[in-house]
């Protein structure tokens, strides 16, 4: 007897609404159905009705988590059709907020991977640590989600010694904290247990399916678009692409923790190699006509914008894809041939969660098309008590 | 490869279907015409190996759509465009060769009206469900008029 479920539109694993129908056989997974659209604001079309430097704070509302990445791809894009070229501190500041970013989305998304596996303690020490680079972020740039640091042509805001310093402090802390997550797997064998061999996305898949970002990489696809096609400063950093071949949330999870030493490591070069200079050049209110094709690795994949211009103060067309989108035909593989009680956990390893609010999901019997509501809770709850009773599988090993 | 030999070859191998520009370093635009299109990313992805579709954009010129397919590779990025007419708006699916490309398809299929042809699963993604036939919101022409409010149960 094969049963549908519905989860969402509104569902807290999730950072945007999105629609998924579960066709399940008993406990397992056999179709899942997508259906997008509910947070649909229409920024490409309110995109052709701004000017250039409007856009910026547009665009920079798309996502709430990495909203350095888009307003950064996108201006990177401006530049190159203005031909401008921003002055290198500038530049390195710039990227300094990206990288800041990129922890402390990482650093929330391996809470919320603790969380829905049962972990809760791991979930309150990453959230505790991701304050230190939340206030850091607020430091430099005045706020801790929408920085609006970016302008065309640089940075708006400098930084001073003392800043530099506070940086540097608070990355020796969170460095030492995330050397601890890594040896945490050989302490906790329970949390290993509990994500290896959940949501399996084999290579092939990700590539016929185009994932990107770190659900790729875990399936030992290593495309990074900092290291393929360095944008700005990235060739100038000693870094390397961090990737794991388990396929599974255990490698998303190492994937994870092993760029967030990355990260340190970068912003570590960046602040001590900080150049002098000024930190914006003024940038013309028009552009000329031409088409750009913008990449940039937010931290969950490559953010593509196309952006066109028509040589007024306004573009011809912005086209957006963000890396969530790129990796929703993933996800549906992922799911298929899981279990019910595994949702919850294959969510939230393709998307990080802000949302704290307890959601309903509903169960609807095929045969008497009878409701019965769930909340996310006990659907965890159902979900620790399945891997209570499973056995640990015995070959799954903290790879550190 | 720089990518002047890398133009070279890929005019040697796909001869005059396609147009090649390259406006700045490492990326490649290639025009071709929408008959050749299907083929002419089977070959892409066989011989020099565009597996990673990054999106699909369409852009309102007027009288002609045009449609660009982002793709790229560790060493290059390709973005390949066709142009088809408005009033006239078929392409041919990709989905069965990059199967990545589907939410892709399905997006400029609500958003432009462009019908593409054999897509495997060619239902709405994006727009609601009662949205009305007819409307496609990112071209040009199309401007939002907000339908009047309806109270259930009328105003009180």
């Amino acid at each position: 007897m094969s049963f549908q479920i519905p989860i969402g539109p509104q569902h807290p694993a999730l950072k945007e609404p999105i629609s998924l129908r579960m066709t399940v056989e008993g406990e397992v997974i056999t179709g899942a159905d997508i259906r997008l659209g509910y947070n649909h604001r229409g920024i490409e079309k309110l995109a052709e009705e701004r000017n250039w430097t409007q856009i910026i704070y547009l665009v920079e509302r798309i996502c709430g988590i990495c909203s350095h990445s888009h307003a950064t791809c996108y201006v990177q894009g401006v530049e190159k059709l203005m031909e401008l070229v921003p002055p290198r501190r500038g530049m390195y500041i710039r990227y300094l907020v990206a990288e800041l970013e990129r922890v402390h989305s990482h650093l929330l998304w391996l809470g919320v991977a603790g969380h829905e596996a049962g972990f809760d303690s791991f979930f309150m020490y990453t959230w505790r640590d991701r304050e230190i680079v939340m206030d850091l972020l607020e430091m430099i740039s005045g706020n801790r989600v929408h920085y609006a640091i970016n302008t065309i042509g640089g940075v708006r805001r400098d930084l001073d010694e003392g800043q530099k310093a506070r940086i540097l402090e608070g990355v020796a802390i969170l460095k030492k904290r995330s050397e601890y997550y890594f040896h945490i797997g050989a302490n906790e064998p329970s949390f290993v247990g509990r994500i290896a061999g959940v949501g399996m996305l084999s290579k092939e898949q990700a590539v016929s399916l185009c994932a990107v970002g770190p659900t790729a990489r875990a399936s030992g696809w290593d495309r990074d678009v900092r290291k393929e096609d360095p944008y700005a400063v990235y060739d100038e950093l000693d870094f390397e692409v961090a990737t794991a071949d388990s396929c599974d949330v255990l490698g998303r999870v190492v994937v994870r923790v092993k760029e967030l030493l990355e990260s340190y490591k970068m912003i570590e070069q960046m602040v001590k190699g900080l150049p002098d200079g000024d930190i914006v050049v003024k940038a013309p209110r028009k552009a000329k006509a031409g088409e750009v094709v913008s990449r940039y690795e937010a931290p969950r994949g490559e953010n593509i914008h196309y952006i066109k211009a028509n040589g007024t103060d306004r573009p011809e067309r912005l086209k957006v894809r963000a890396p969530t989108l790129g990796n929703y035909p993933a996800t549906v593989a992922m799911l298929q041939n899981g279990f019910i009680a595994d949702i919850p956990l294959i969510f939230a390893a393709i998307d990080p969660c802000i949302c704290c609010a307890e959601r309903a999901v509903t169960l609807v019997s095929a045969r008497s098309g009878q409701e019965s509501v769930v909340t996310m809770g006990d659907l965890r709850r159902q979900a620790l008590a399945r891997s209570k009773n499973a056995p640990v599988k015995g070959n799954a090993v903290w790879p550190f | 490869m720089t990518d002047a030999e890398l133009i070279e070859k890929l005019k040697a191998d796909l001869g005059d279907r396609v147009e090649i520009a390259n406006p700045a370093r490492r990326r490649l635009f290639l025009k071709v015409a929408p008959e050749h299109l299907v083929a002419v990313v089977t070959r892409l992805r066989d011989a020099f190996g565009l597996v990673f579709l990054s999106t699909i954009s369409g852009v309102d010129f007027g009288a002609t759509f045009e449609i660009i397919y982002h793709f790229s590779t560790p060493e290059q990025d390709y973005n390949l465009r066709t142009e088809i007419p408005k009033d006239h708006p078929h392409v041919d699916s990709i989905t069965p060769v990059i199967p990545g490309a589907i939410l892709y398809e399905r997006e400029i299929q609500d958003m432009f009206g462009i019908v593409v042809d054999g897509i495997p699963d060619g239902r709405r993604l994006l727009l609601p469900d009662d949205w009305p036939d007819g409307q496609f919101p990112l071209r040009k022409d199309w401007t939002f008029v907000r339908p009047e409010e309806v109270i259930p149960g009328g105003k009180s």
